[in-house]
Protein backbone atom coordinates (compact mmCIF):
# COMPACT_ATOMS: atom_id res chain seq x y z
CA UNK A 1 0.00 0.00 0.00
CA UNK A 2 3.09 2.37 -0.57
CA UNK A 3 1.37 4.25 -2.96
CA UNK A 4 -0.93 5.97 -0.91
CA UNK A 5 -1.00 7.33 2.84
CA UNK A 6 -3.96 7.07 5.15
CA UNK A 7 -6.82 9.33 4.17
CA UNK A 8 -10.75 9.33 4.28
CA UNK A 9 -12.28 12.00 2.73
CA UNK A 10 -11.60 11.17 -1.12
CA UNK A 11 -13.43 8.36 -0.45
CA UNK A 12 -16.66 10.11 -0.37
CA UNK A 13 -15.56 11.26 -3.91
CA UNK A 14 -15.63 8.25 -5.17
CA UNK A 15 -18.80 6.78 -3.76
CA UNK A 16 -20.81 10.50 -4.28
CA UNK A 17 -19.42 10.43 -8.42
CA UNK A 18 -19.50 6.41 -9.07
CA UNK A 19 -23.16 7.02 -8.17
CA UNK A 20 -24.22 10.00 -9.50
CA UNK A 21 -22.26 9.70 -13.23
CA UNK A 22 -25.11 6.78 -13.77
CA UNK A 23 -27.45 9.36 -13.73
CA UNK A 24 -25.50 12.56 -14.92
CA UNK A 25 -22.33 11.07 -16.96
CA UNK A 26 -21.11 14.00 -18.15
CA UNK A 27 -19.50 14.67 -14.30
CA UNK A 28 -16.83 11.99 -15.61
CA UNK A 29 -15.94 14.93 -18.13
CA UNK A 30 -14.45 16.45 -15.33
CA UNK A 31 -10.90 14.94 -14.62
CA UNK A 32 -11.37 15.02 -10.56
CA UNK A 33 -14.46 12.98 -10.68
CA UNK A 34 -13.05 10.79 -13.46
CA UNK A 35 -10.03 9.81 -11.36
CA UNK A 36 -11.77 9.41 -8.12
CA UNK A 37 -14.33 7.07 -9.48
CA UNK A 38 -11.70 5.18 -11.94
CA UNK A 39 -11.14 1.23 -10.45
CA UNK A 40 -8.15 1.92 -8.69
CA UNK A 41 -6.59 -0.09 -6.09
CA UNK A 42 -5.63 3.40 -5.06
CA UNK A 43 -9.78 4.90 -4.80
CA UNK A 44 -11.70 1.51 -3.78
CA UNK A 45 -8.65 0.65 -1.07
CA UNK A 46 -9.98 4.01 0.77
CA UNK A 47 -13.78 2.96 0.45
CA UNK A 48 -13.67 -0.69 1.72
CA UNK A 49 -11.12 0.99 4.41
CA UNK A 50 -14.23 3.33 5.74
CA UNK A 51 -16.66 1.00 4.74
CA UNK A 52 -13.97 -1.22 7.48
CA UNK A 53 -14.31 1.34 10.01
CA UNK A 54 -18.10 0.73 10.39
CA UNK A 55 -17.67 -2.60 10.87
CA UNK A 56 -14.60 -2.58 13.01
CA UNK A 57 -16.83 -0.28 15.38
CA UNK A 58 -19.73 -2.27 15.37
CA UNK A 59 -17.69 -5.37 16.22
CA UNK A 60 -15.54 -3.79 18.99
CA UNK A 61 -19.31 -2.16 20.77
CA UNK A 62 -20.95 -5.65 20.44
CA UNK A 63 -18.15 -7.34 22.14
CA UNK A 64 -18.21 -4.77 24.91
CA UNK A 65 -21.63 -5.44 25.35
CA UNK A 66 -21.69 -1.17 25.20
CA UNK A 67 -24.89 0.08 23.54
CA UNK A 68 -26.23 3.57 22.67
CA UNK A 69 -28.74 5.75 22.08
CA UNK A 70 -30.00 6.65 18.31
CA UNK A 71 -28.38 10.38 19.29
CA UNK A 72 -26.13 11.26 21.75
CA UNK A 73 -27.15 13.03 24.73
CA UNK A 74 -24.79 15.65 24.24
CA UNK A 75 -27.11 17.11 21.15
CA UNK A 76 -29.80 17.95 23.41
CA UNK A 77 -27.89 20.12 25.81
CA UNK A 78 -25.76 21.57 22.82
CA UNK A 79 -28.34 22.27 20.73
CA UNK A 80 -31.41 23.47 23.73
CA UNK A 81 -33.88 21.08 22.05
CA UNK A 82 -34.21 17.31 21.89
CA UNK A 83 -35.66 17.17 18.17
CA UNK A 84 -34.52 14.29 16.23
CA UNK A 85 -34.97 16.40 13.05
CA UNK A 86 -33.22 19.16 14.11
CA UNK A 87 -30.37 17.39 14.91
CA UNK A 88 -30.60 15.30 11.57
CA UNK A 89 -30.81 18.93 9.53
CA UNK A 90 -27.60 19.65 11.49
CA UNK A 91 -25.97 16.44 10.78
CA UNK A 92 -26.51 16.77 6.75
CA UNK A 93 -25.73 20.29 6.48
CA UNK A 94 -22.32 19.72 9.06
CA UNK A 95 -21.37 16.36 6.92
CA UNK A 96 -21.87 18.75 4.00
CA UNK A 97 -19.25 21.38 5.28
CA UNK A 98 -17.12 18.68 6.63
CA UNK A 99 -16.61 17.29 2.71
CA UNK A 100 -16.57 20.50 1.34
CA UNK A 101 -13.98 21.51 3.81
CA UNK A 102 -12.13 18.83 3.28
CA UNK A 103 -11.71 18.27 -0.33
CA UNK A 104 -11.17 22.04 -0.81
CA UNK A 105 -7.88 21.05 1.53
CA UNK A 106 -7.28 18.12 -0.15
CA UNK A 107 -7.49 16.33 3.39
CA UNK A 108 -9.35 15.41 6.65
CA UNK A 109 -8.49 14.40 10.22
CA UNK A 110 -6.93 11.24 8.66
CA UNK A 111 -5.12 12.60 5.65
CA UNK A 112 -3.96 15.95 6.67
CA UNK A 113 -3.76 14.95 10.81
CA UNK A 114 -2.57 11.84 10.87
CA UNK A 115 -0.79 11.14 7.73
CA UNK A 116 0.51 14.57 7.49
CA UNK A 117 1.72 15.86 10.35
CA UNK A 118 3.86 12.62 10.90
CA UNK A 119 5.26 13.25 7.64
CA UNK A 120 6.21 17.00 9.08
CA UNK A 121 4.44 18.45 6.09
CA UNK A 122 3.87 21.98 5.91
CA UNK A 123 0.68 22.23 4.10
CA UNK A 124 -0.70 19.80 6.34
CA UNK A 125 0.22 21.65 9.08
CA UNK A 126 -1.85 25.01 8.43
CA UNK A 127 -4.49 22.65 7.54
CA UNK A 128 -4.92 21.37 10.93
CA UNK A 129 -4.26 24.23 12.60
CA UNK A 130 -7.54 26.01 10.31
CA UNK A 131 -9.38 22.87 11.53
CA UNK A 132 -9.18 23.32 14.89
CA UNK A 133 -9.26 27.18 14.71
CA UNK A 134 -12.82 26.53 12.99
CA UNK A 135 -13.72 23.80 15.35
CA UNK A 136 -13.12 25.47 18.21
CA UNK A 137 -14.82 29.01 17.27
CA UNK A 138 -17.83 26.74 15.52
CA UNK A 139 -18.21 24.76 19.06
CA UNK A 140 -18.48 28.16 21.02
CA UNK A 141 -20.40 30.36 18.86
CA UNK A 142 -22.44 27.97 17.67
CA UNK A 143 -23.07 25.00 20.29
CA UNK A 144 -24.30 25.47 23.54
CA UNK A 145 -22.09 24.33 26.56
CA UNK A 146 -22.19 20.71 27.07
CA UNK B 1 -1.99 -4.54 -6.32
CA UNK B 2 -5.10 -5.66 -7.75
CA UNK B 3 -8.18 -3.95 -7.09
CA UNK B 4 -9.72 -7.28 -5.48
CA UNK B 5 -6.50 -7.51 -2.78
CA UNK B 6 -6.76 -4.34 -2.52
CA UNK B 7 -10.30 -3.69 -0.94
CA UNK B 8 -9.42 -7.12 0.90
CA UNK B 9 -6.78 -5.04 3.09
CA UNK B 10 -8.89 -2.07 2.94
CA UNK B 11 -11.49 -3.71 4.60
CA UNK B 12 -9.15 -5.31 7.07
CA UNK B 13 -7.39 -2.03 7.94
CA UNK B 14 -10.24 -0.57 8.32
CA UNK B 15 -11.78 -2.89 10.80
CA UNK B 16 -8.76 -2.38 12.74
CA UNK B 17 -8.94 1.46 12.81
CA UNK B 18 -12.58 1.04 13.75
CA UNK B 19 -11.64 -1.17 16.37
CA UNK B 20 -9.12 1.86 18.18
CA UNK B 21 -11.68 4.69 17.37
CA UNK B 22 -14.54 2.42 19.37
CA UNK B 23 -11.90 1.64 22.14
CA UNK B 24 -10.28 5.28 22.72
CA UNK B 25 -13.51 7.06 22.37
CA UNK B 26 -12.76 9.88 19.99
CA UNK B 27 -15.68 8.51 17.28
CA UNK B 28 -18.10 10.03 20.50
CA UNK B 29 -19.81 13.18 19.54
CA UNK B 30 -19.30 14.40 23.53
CA UNK B 31 -15.49 13.62 22.98
CA UNK B 32 -15.21 15.78 19.87
CA UNK B 33 -17.59 18.69 20.71
CA UNK B 34 -15.87 18.44 24.15
CA UNK B 35 -12.32 18.87 22.82
CA UNK B 36 -13.80 22.10 20.76
CA UNK B 37 -14.85 23.68 23.85
CA UNK B 38 -11.69 22.72 25.57
CA UNK B 39 -13.67 20.88 28.07
CA UNK B 40 -12.31 17.77 27.70
CA UNK B 41 -8.73 16.45 26.13
CA UNK B 42 -9.50 13.31 25.25
CA UNK B 43 -9.15 13.82 21.37
CA UNK B 44 -6.35 15.94 21.13
CA UNK B 45 -4.37 13.06 23.60
CA UNK B 46 -5.46 9.88 21.19
CA UNK B 47 -4.79 12.42 18.17
CA UNK B 48 -1.00 13.44 19.08
CA UNK B 49 -0.50 9.81 20.29
CA UNK B 50 -1.55 9.38 16.73
CA UNK B 51 0.60 11.63 15.00
CA UNK B 52 3.73 10.28 17.54
CA UNK B 53 3.45 6.90 17.01
CA UNK B 54 2.85 7.32 12.92
CA UNK B 55 5.84 9.38 12.93
CA UNK B 56 8.03 6.58 14.57
CA UNK B 57 6.96 4.20 12.03
CA UNK B 58 7.40 6.35 9.13
CA UNK B 59 11.46 7.21 10.54
CA UNK B 60 12.06 3.98 10.86
CA UNK B 61 10.46 2.96 7.63
CA UNK B 62 11.43 5.70 5.58
CA UNK B 63 15.16 5.87 7.30
CA UNK B 64 15.56 2.60 6.04
CA UNK B 65 14.38 3.21 2.68
CA UNK B 66 11.40 0.77 2.77
CA UNK B 67 9.21 3.91 2.01
CA UNK B 68 8.75 7.21 0.29
CA UNK B 69 6.74 9.82 1.66
CA UNK B 70 3.83 11.14 0.60
CA UNK B 71 3.44 14.53 1.99
CA UNK B 72 0.34 17.31 0.12
CA UNK B 73 1.33 19.84 -1.63
CA UNK B 74 1.90 23.22 0.46
CA UNK B 75 -1.65 24.99 -1.20
CA UNK B 76 -1.74 27.84 1.85
CA UNK B 77 -5.23 29.24 0.89
CA UNK B 78 -6.60 25.89 0.02
CA UNK B 79 -5.46 24.52 3.73
CA UNK B 80 -6.75 27.27 5.48
CA UNK B 81 -10.14 27.98 3.90
CA UNK B 82 -11.08 24.15 3.39
CA UNK B 83 -9.54 23.88 7.01
CA UNK B 84 -12.31 26.32 8.68
CA UNK B 85 -14.88 24.85 6.70
CA UNK B 86 -13.98 21.43 7.78
CA UNK B 87 -13.23 22.34 11.31
CA UNK B 88 -16.97 23.18 11.40
CA UNK B 89 -18.27 20.89 10.11
CA UNK B 90 -16.29 18.12 12.34
CA UNK B 91 -18.00 20.19 15.49
CA UNK B 92 -21.49 20.53 14.03
CA UNK B 93 -21.49 16.76 13.22
CA UNK B 94 -19.88 16.03 16.23
CA UNK B 95 -17.45 14.00 13.49
CA UNK B 96 -14.82 13.56 11.22
CA UNK B 97 -15.32 11.89 7.81
CA UNK B 98 -13.46 8.96 9.08
CA UNK B 99 -15.41 8.33 12.49
CA UNK B 100 -18.82 8.78 11.01
CA UNK B 101 -18.23 5.48 9.89
CA UNK B 102 -17.64 4.21 13.31
CA UNK B 103 -20.49 6.46 14.87
CA UNK B 104 -22.89 4.27 12.08
CA UNK B 105 -21.35 1.07 12.90
CA UNK B 106 -21.97 2.15 16.74
CA UNK B 107 -25.60 2.68 16.16
CA UNK B 108 -25.64 6.67 16.20
CA UNK B 109 -28.35 7.54 13.71
CA UNK B 110 -28.00 10.87 13.29
CA UNK B 111 -24.20 10.32 11.83
CA UNK B 112 -26.29 8.56 8.74
CA UNK B 113 -27.35 11.89 8.03
CA UNK B 114 -23.73 13.17 8.71
CA UNK B 115 -23.10 10.67 5.80
CA UNK B 116 -25.57 11.72 3.20
CA UNK B 117 -24.41 15.22 3.76
CA UNK B 118 -21.01 14.35 3.35
CA UNK B 119 -21.58 12.78 0.00
CA UNK B 120 -23.27 16.00 -1.05
CA UNK B 121 -20.37 17.61 0.13
CA UNK B 122 -18.07 15.89 -2.10
CA UNK B 123 -20.32 15.90 -5.00
CA UNK B 124 -20.67 19.62 -4.82
CA UNK B 125 -16.98 19.80 -4.61
CA UNK B 126 -16.55 17.33 -7.49
CA UNK B 127 -18.71 19.83 -9.69
CA UNK B 128 -17.61 23.04 -8.79
CA UNK B 129 -13.59 21.97 -8.89
CA UNK B 130 -12.88 23.01 -12.32
CA UNK B 131 -13.73 26.80 -11.19
CA UNK B 132 -12.14 26.27 -8.05
CA UNK B 133 -8.65 25.30 -8.94
CA UNK B 134 -7.96 28.43 -10.60
CA UNK B 135 -8.81 30.46 -7.42
CA UNK B 136 -7.02 28.50 -4.68
CA UNK B 137 -4.55 26.97 -6.49
CA UNK B 138 -3.60 24.22 -8.69
CA UNK B 139 0.79 22.44 -7.51
CA UNK B 140 2.42 23.66 -4.99
CA UNK B 141 5.81 22.23 -3.77
CA UNK B 142 5.50 19.36 -1.55
CA UNK B 143 7.86 20.74 1.25
CA UNK B 144 7.97 19.22 4.77
CA UNK B 145 9.96 21.38 7.68
CA UNK B 146 13.20 19.23 7.57
CA UNK B 147 13.32 20.64 4.02
CA UNK B 148 13.46 24.09 5.48
CA UNK B 149 16.20 22.35 8.57
CA UNK B 150 18.52 20.74 6.27
CA UNK B 151 18.08 17.31 8.28
CA UNK B 152 17.09 14.06 6.98
CA UNK B 153 13.43 13.09 7.54
CA UNK B 154 13.72 10.43 10.16
CA UNK B 155 15.89 12.88 12.57
CA UNK B 156 13.00 15.49 11.96
CA UNK B 157 10.18 12.84 13.21
CA UNK B 158 11.96 11.72 16.10
CA UNK B 159 12.12 14.73 17.08
CA UNK B 160 8.53 15.39 16.81
CA UNK B 161 7.92 12.51 18.55
CA UNK B 162 9.80 13.04 21.73
CA UNK B 163 8.32 16.33 21.92
CA UNK B 164 4.80 14.79 21.52
CA UNK B 165 5.37 12.44 24.46
CA UNK B 166 6.47 15.05 26.66
CA UNK B 167 3.53 17.34 25.73
CA UNK B 168 1.39 14.28 26.35
CA UNK B 169 2.29 13.56 29.99
CA UNK B 170 1.47 17.30 30.61
CA UNK B 171 -1.08 17.17 29.00
CA UNK B 172 -2.37 13.69 31.10
CA UNK B 173 -0.97 15.39 34.29
CA UNK B 174 -3.05 18.43 33.78
CA UNK B 175 -6.20 16.89 32.56
CA UNK B 176 -6.37 13.16 33.28
CA UNK B 177 -8.47 11.10 31.34
CA UNK B 178 -10.73 8.89 33.93
CA UNK B 179 -12.11 12.46 34.67
CA UNK B 180 -13.06 13.64 31.00
CA UNK B 181 -14.50 9.65 30.01
CA UNK B 182 -18.20 10.57 31.59
CA UNK B 183 -20.53 7.91 33.40
CA UNK B 184 -21.41 6.16 30.08
CA UNK B 185 -18.14 6.50 28.27
CA UNK B 186 -19.03 8.99 25.70
CA UNK B 187 -17.60 12.00 27.04
CA UNK B 188 -20.51 13.09 28.38
CA UNK B 189 -19.87 15.24 31.20
CA UNK B 190 -23.05 17.50 32.46
CA UNK B 191 -22.56 18.68 35.95
CA UNK B 192 -24.44 16.07 38.01
CA UNK B 193 -22.45 13.63 36.09
CA UNK B 194 -18.87 15.57 36.73
CA UNK B 195 -19.80 15.45 40.62
CA UNK B 196 -19.79 12.04 40.15
CA UNK B 197 -16.74 11.39 38.58
CA UNK B 198 -15.17 13.89 41.02
CA UNK B 199 -15.64 11.59 43.85
CA UNK B 200 -14.68 8.44 41.81
CA UNK B 201 -11.57 9.94 40.71
CA UNK B 202 -10.45 10.77 44.20
CA UNK B 203 -10.29 6.81 44.89
CA UNK B 204 -7.51 6.88 41.91
CA UNK B 205 -4.41 8.46 43.83
CA UNK B 206 -2.48 11.01 40.71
Amino acid sequence: MAETALGASSSYVTVADWIVSWADPQLLKIDYAAKHVALTAKNWWQVALVGGIAIGAFLSMKLSGARRAAISPIWKRALGTASPMKRYALAFNAGFLMLLGARIADGCTSGHGLSGLAQLSVGSTVAVAAMFAGGILAANLLLRRI
Amino acid sequence: MSVLSAVVTGIAMGIVFGFALEKSRVFEPGVIVGQMQLSNFIMLKVFLTAVATGAVVLAALNGFGYVKLQPKAELIAADIVGGLLLGTGITLAGACPGTTLAQIGAGYRDALFTLIGGLFGALAYSYAQPLLVPVLGASAPKTIFTDYAGIPYWMGALALAAVLVIVLVILERLRPYRGELGRDFDGSLNSEERSTISVQSARWPA
